[in-house]
């Protein structure tokens, strides 16, 4: 295989047919390439979508009271569900092994003065947990603790874009920022891959906010994460447990979809995963018609060579060549067309994505790319191509009589 | 080394056969040199078929070497080619984009032999026949005569019991063909057993026994005094 002669002959039957080559390899490094960039470009909408979706941990559920839509256990339909405190707790006792994090949320809104500057945001007011679930990256300071919530402290971690506003140039760490006329001490700045929205919101303790708001136990929503080892079904059949669990609690029927929701980020997920995947098999489908022309291709014209050749493979026999060698021959040089113009386009569809991918950061598409195993798969491919290719010019080589050297046309 | 005996060949030709050798009966001994003649149609380029094993014969027997020639596979029959004949053709059949030694190295490749060796081989008979300065040429650059002569040497690379030549001056002048005529007799002089086909009278006394073939039978087999080629060159 690695003879010097059979690559000195296919050198050299390329070389004879430059034309001819560049030809049929192009249709199998054209297939390469668009296969290739069919899938960078699936690729980079996985990651596009993955990428909006990173911003909260994958393995959330949210649990949001509703309005009752029917009645149930002596009450009436549109009964207003409220969550309290105890509901968290109730959850966190209730379910220990499959939760990670867990944060109430209490939402409100605050005009917020700092100095001459004011501005309206949005606080919401939460356990430390829910650093984790929402994937909050605080750039300076810290987030609310546990010490925070125990003391309701009146402390805020403010985003990027509220502490612009507020406090142009100065270091808003230690400051105090009037919500709503109370004063509340700065401890952390964060920052959000989202969108400016995402950055002019206001973290606080969540003991704190009940307080102010008349000592309320009242809570807007429940935020967690399950153990981060549950597959797809694991983590579902929880969410149903958990939503089976709070219906009964606060004698919701439990056919009644509205008066809580329990909302699972792996459902979403899987469905983005699952549209993916169907994007990726029309993608390989598509490349993979292509590539079968290349196929032909390349299969054609080595019948095409093998004719031409067949003095010569006649006088090869009549020399004492044996079929397997001039199978062998046909084969790798089949073979080593279709690869060497497969990793030609495999090559082009490289540059041009290394060149242009950086360029597409939109929401929907970002860093489309060529996998190592991309690679893999499409050397494989060509091998198996170039094989495919090269079988039935070759079988029609070992059949060629060696009479035919004798025969002078 | 030869020995053939009651040899039958017939072609289907649509829906009657045409029988082209009707029962031959030869034998060749070591060291010949011999002329097998005929007009086309008489069956000598069928005869020169079986005898290369590029065809196989419809019933008679054919002993090589001691070796009986029967039923041989595609991979044996070249096996045995490879071992037992070396081809001279009318056309030369070099293969063009290969150096003069490079084609005559081509048998000993097939035989495996180890690309120094092979190389060192090659250059030997390629010296043998006087092509030495032209190792590194194609075909493409050397003349008629010249390609005749590698393809003698690539012939006798492998060293085989017999070399069979196809009319090797069919494609040649008359000064060429006396060359080449005046190599093949002192290769024959050395001992290697040659046949050679042809349907020119002047060459086929260049060898040491004519046979006559006529309408798939052997009308004539005699041994003649040799015309050295020598003289005419």
């Amino acid at each position: 295989m690695f003879d010097r002669d059979i690559w000195q002959e296919i050198f050299n039957t390329l070389k004879t047919n430059k034309l001819r080559t560049f030809l049929t390899g192009f249709s199998v490094g054209w297939a390469i390439f668009i296969l290739v960039m069919l899938l960078a470009s699936v690729n980079g909408m996985e990651n596009g979508f993955v990428g909006q979706f990173n911003d909260d941990a994958t393995n959330s559920i949210f649990v949001r009271p509703g309005t009752t839509s029917k009645a149930y256990a002596g009450f009436e339909a549109n009964r207003r569900i409220q969550l309290k405190n105890d509901d968290l707790e109730y959850i966190k006792q209730s379910f220990p092994d499959d939760i990670e994090y867990i944060s109430a949320r209490y939402n409100a809104n605050a005009t917020a003065r700092y100095k001459s500057e004011t501005g309206s945001y949005f606080v919401q007011a939460t356990h430390p947990d829910h650093q984790a679930i929402e994937k909050t990256l605080v750039i300076a300071g810290r987030y609310v603790n546990e010490a925070d919530v125990v003391n309701k402290a009146k402390v805020a971690v403010i985003g990027r874009k509220v502490a612009e506003d507020l406090f142009k140039k100065e270091d808003p760490l230690g400051k105090f920022v009037e919500f709503n006329g109370l004063p509340f001490r700065v401890i952390g700045i964060f920052t959000d891959d989202g969108d400016d929205n995402a950055e002019r919101r206001i973290y606080a303790p969540i003991s704190t906010y009940q307080r102010i708001y008349g000592n309320t136990n009242d809570i807007n929503m429940i935020a967690l994460t399950y153990n981060p080892t549950y597959d797809l079904t694991k983590a579902l059949e929880f969410s149903r447990r958990l939503e089976d669990l709070m219906k009964r609690r606060h004698k919701i029927d439990p056919e009644d979809q509205a008066g809580l929701y329990v909302w699972n980020y792996a459902e979403a997920f899987e469905n983005i995963s699952s549209f993916t995947a169907v994007l990726k098999g029309i993608g390989i489908g598509v490349g993979f018609l292509i590539l079968i022309s290349g196929i032909v291709g390349i299969g054609n014209i080595m019948v095409f060579t093998i004719k031409e050749r067949t003095k010569e493979i006649g006088v090869r026999k009549a020399l004492g060549a044996r079929p397997r060698q001039i199978i062998n021959l046909v084969l790798l040089e089949s073979v080593f067309i279709t690869s060497l113009s497969g990793f030609v386009g495999l090559f082009f569809a490289w540059i041009i994505l290394a060149a242009l991918g950086p360029m597409f950061q939109t929401p929907a598409f970002s860093n489309p790319s060529v996998s190592a195993s991309t690679v893999i798969t499409a050397t494989i491919i060509l091998i198996i191509a170039g094989v495919l290719a090269g079988l039935l010019p070759a079988m029609k080589a070992a059949n060629v009589k060696p009479i035919v050297a004798l025969s002078d046309k | 080394m030869i020995e053939i005996k009651d040899l039958h060949k017939s072609y289907r030709m649509g829906s009657n056969s045409l029988h082209v050798l009707k029962g031959i009966n030869f034998k060749v001994d070591d060291g010949e040199l011999v002329a097998i003649m005929g007009s086309s149609g008489s069956g000598k380029s069928t005869l020169l078929n079986i005898l290369g094993m590029l065809d196989g014969a419809d019933s008679g027997e054919y002993t090589l070497d001691n070796v009986p020639i029967k039923n041989l596979s595609e991979t044996k029959a070249a096996q045995y080619r490879n071992k037992f004949l070396g081809f001279i053709f009318q056309s030369f059949n070099l293969i063009n984009y290969k150096s003069a030694v490079e084609n005559v190295a081509l048998p000993l490749y097939y035989q495996k032999v180890p690309r120094k060796e092979r190389q060192e081989k090659a250059m030997k008979y390629l010296d043998r026949v006087g092509l030495k300065p032209w190792a590194t040429h194609l075909p493409s650059e050397l003349s008629g005569g010249q390609k005749q002569r590698v393809a003698i040497a690539r012939a006798m690379a492998a060293e085989p019991k017999v070399l069979l030549a196809d009319e090797p001056t069919g494609a040649l002048d008359s000064k060429t063909s006396y060359e080449v005529m005046d190599l093949i007799q002192k290769i024959n002089d050395e001992g290697n057993t040659i046949l050679v086909v042809t349907h020119e009278e002047d060459i086929a006394h260049m060898c040491k026994r004519i046979v006559h073939l006529k309408d798939g039978v052997i009308v004539e087999d005699k041994k003649i005094e040799q015309v050295r080629a020598e003289q005419y060159v």
